[in-house]
């Protein structure tokens, strides 16, 4: 159903085929994995009713898909590819490797909770296990940011500048399979913003020989190379800026690479990143009605990690709570700890800057627990990195019935 | 168009049903309509790993303006039950929350349901599957019926709005003309067989939360290792009603070949003493695969139109 703003309900994984077929892109290797493979099997209907120019091939795992993503991308076409979870972490070995080919490339993962126990539920220990692979990394919040974010990430990752995959990340379930109104940009705005892909480094053609990925096994020269990938990730802030400036001109929405939320006179700050930020911004709003002045700061761009931009954000705040939907088991929450290390040197830091954990697996953050998080930062006078392992007394009990379905005994019963 | 008014609060519907019924399509029909009739809105189906005839829901979210929640509804405004046997079926939660809605509706032949049915929400109840049946020619092909409850009830959608929504989703599913202007017939029908409801505002302000946070200490991994030490505690789950289809053996003509008895992937047929298939029609989803083992064409396909 289309309106005035022309606009289309379109779920998570409709608006990311979308954003790839606006783009134009050349190669598809693709292989299927819930929550992803509707992104990969409406793409496969454009191109078999000859609405997409290109290839579609399907591989036989995410690793092969990945190396022939970036052996695609060496030869000088645009590439768009897309997993989750288990696929993203089985292709780990290929990230690192085409990352260091310094090929552009968009990888779209589709956030899903890691095994074991296998579940089919979101959350972000999956996209964070690939945050040191050298892939620009941008986290989506509504099924809008999917389809614009592909089309942005083109734009930084073929940048000279840049020139390296980027990885658009949304959450399973609350955005791959929820529709909600999405306008799709007309395809010669599209061009305008995005032009034909041209290659700005060494591509194989025949009759040209050349050899990438070579093995250089001396440190220093390991070391080079690498320096330069980190080089070129950096520069992806200042090349997100201008892309975000453009894409704002020829479309009207902007995106940065933190998103704060009603953040003016905050004294207290939510940060977090994917769909459950909008839950984020309903308990501000409710907080707000209360009279209290609460902002949450969206953590958009994860590589490279926006520190001026959380500096700006942060630093005079009373306090800092960080809600991340992973675990680092024996650590805490990811995004706290960088957070926190990005704070660390500036004085007027907050003097609470807490770590909560939660919306594991696709577990709902409940009202209560949004309550628990603000009361914990009223009620500290210190900061603290030992998480808060969000869970309710309601999941608590219906835990207790699965373990004596399982055959465990009631003893022990923690809470 | 634009809606000649605001709605005072937002409206979230959680349509409830089983694999196969529409549930997924019903929600997209209603929010297609009420999309088209100017509102802000989201839907968003949620199933498991599970197959047809398990347990489905899907939500809702209606609008006038932005929608900042995501996922799960745990406190609906209206609950849509388009299978009356999920009543039964603890695991499926269909009333979770029902305390704080201003309708249930239940697709049953009868009003019976309200001495059994304990809830403090106005409950209505329309036999859709007998429209859909008589309409359709099938009990399971639920959609249009189930969105046009949903969209008659709420009050905020016009006819015509549902009824181009009926289409505009049965033809993404690649529907044949007919099978669609049918379905059309049928969300006219509901439509008109239902009076709109009001809404009362509660919802909107969230009662105080009653859910608190607790502390999980660290269990011992004879508990907090995911394994499962009830061998054979599958047998509580009872699938039986998950059939569409149902198998019937013709003993005359079994001769014991016993193929039947190892293809059935739930181990829901056993032999008896005198090595006859015996099919657990508790556990049985009817998945006819024991129809297409036997060589002799000996099983037959009986039809659960109300099996659930």
């Amino acid at each position: 159903m289309v309106t005035a703003q022309n606009q289309k309900l379109l779920t998570g994984n409709a608006a990311a085929a979308w954003g790839a077929r606006l783009a134009a892109i050349d190669y598809v290797p693709a292989f299927p994995i819930t929550p992803q493979t509707e992104i990969i099997e409406t793409l496969a209907r454009w191109f078999d009713a000859g609405e997409m120019q290109g290839k579609f091939v399907t591989l036989d795992s995410e690793h092969s898909m990945v190396m022939a993503a970036g052996a695609a991308a060496a030869a000088g076409v645009r590439v768009f590819t897309a997993t989750s979870s288990q696929g993203l972490v089985y292709a780990m070995e290929a990230l690192y490797t085409i990352s260091g080919w310094r090929v552009p490339l968009v990888l779209v993962n589709v956030s899903r909770a890691l095994a074991s126990p296998i579940t089919l539920g979101p959350d972000h220990n999956d996209v964070l296990a690939a945050r040191d692979a050298g892939f620009v990394q941008l986290h989506c919040e509504s099924c809008q940011e999917v389809l614009d974010t592909v089309l942005m990430a083109y734009r930084i990752a073929e940048d000279e500048r840049v020139s390296a995959p980027v990885l658009v990340n949304f959450d399973g379930f609350f955005l791959s399979f929820t529709r909600e109104p999405v306008e799709i940009p007309d395809a010669e705005a599209v061009r305008a913003f995005l032009p034909r892909f041209e290659a700005k480094y060494p591509t194989f053609r025949a009759s040209q020989p050349l050899a990438q990925g070579a093995a250089v096994l001396d440190g220093a020269t390991y070391t080079y190379f690498r320096y330069q990938l980190h080089h070129a990730l950096r520069n992806a802030l200042e090349v997100h800026q201008q892309a975000a400036d453009e894409f704002e001109a020829h479309f009207g929405r902007r995106y940065g690479p933190v998103e704060t939320y009603r953040l003016e006179d905050a004294d207290t700050v939510l940060v977090m990143a994917g769909a459950f930020a909008s839950k984020g911004k309903a308990a501000v709003n409710r907080w707000r009605e209360q009279g209290r002045n609460v902002g949450l700061l969206r953590l958009r761009m994860v590589r490279p990690l926006p520190d001026r931009e959380l500096v700006a954000a942060l630093v005079g705040r009373r306090a800092v709570g960080v809600i991340d939907q992973n675990l680092s088991p024996g650590l805490g929450g990811i995004l706290f700890h960088e957070i926190a290390g990005v704070l660390a040197a500036e004085e007027n830091r907050p003097a609470v800057l807490r770590s909560f954990v939660g919306g594991l697996g696709g577990k709902d953050i409940s009202s209560a627990e949004f309550d628990h998080v603000l009361a914990t930062l009223d009620g500290a006078k210190t900061g603290s990195a030992d998480p808060e392992l969000l869970f309710t007394d309601a999941e608590w009990r219906q835990m207790q019935q699965r373990l004596a379905v399982a055959g465990k005994s009631l003893e022990a019963a923690t809470p | 168009m634009r809606p000649d008014h605001e709605l005072t609060l937002m409206l979230r519907i959680r349509f409830h049903g089983r694999g196969g019924q529409g549930v997924k399509t019903a929600s997209r029909i209603l929010d297609t309509a009420a999309f088209a009739s100017g509102f802000q809105v989201q839907d968003s189906p949620v199933y498991g790993a599970e197959r047809r005839g398990a347990a489905v829901a899907a939500y809702v979210r209606i609008d006038s303006g932005p929608i900042l929640e995501r996922g799960v509804i745990d406190r609906p405004d209206l609950i849509v039950i388009g299978d009356e046997t999920l009543l039964a079926d603890g695991g499926a939660g269909v009333l979770v929350g029902q305390q704080a809605a201003s309708a249930v509706f239940v697709n049953a032949p009868t009003a019976q349901l309200a001495a059994k049915l304990e809830t403090a929400a106005r409950l209505v109840t329309l036999d859709i599957t007998e429209r859909t049946l008589r309409l359709l020619g099938k009990a399971s092909a639920l959609s249009s019926g189930l969105a046009a409850a949903a969209a008659r009830l709420i009050g905020e959608i016009p006819l015509e709005q549902l009824e181009s929504a009926v289409k505009s989703e049965l033809a993404e599913l690649s529907l044949a003309e007919e099978t669609i202007e049918r379905n059309v017939a049928l969300a006219r029908e509901v439509f008109q067989a239902l009076p709109a409801i009001e809404f009362r505002p509660a919802t909107g302000e969230r009662p105080a939360e009653q859910a608190k946070v607790v502390r999980l200490a660290y269990d011992p991994p004879l508990r907090s290792a995911p394994t499962i030490l009830a061998p054979g505690n599958a047998a509580q789950r009872k699938t039986g009603d998950w059939r569409v289809e149902r198998p019937a053996i013709d003993y005359e003509r079994c001769t014991r070949c016993g193929l039947c008895f190892v293809a059935c992937p739930d181990a829901a047929i056993t032999l008896d003493e005198k090595g006859y298939p015996v099919i657990d029609y508790e556990h049985c989803k009817g998945c006819m695969i024991c129809r297409e083992q036997c060589p002799l064409e000996a099983i037959e396909t009986e039809k659960e139109t109300r099996s659930w």
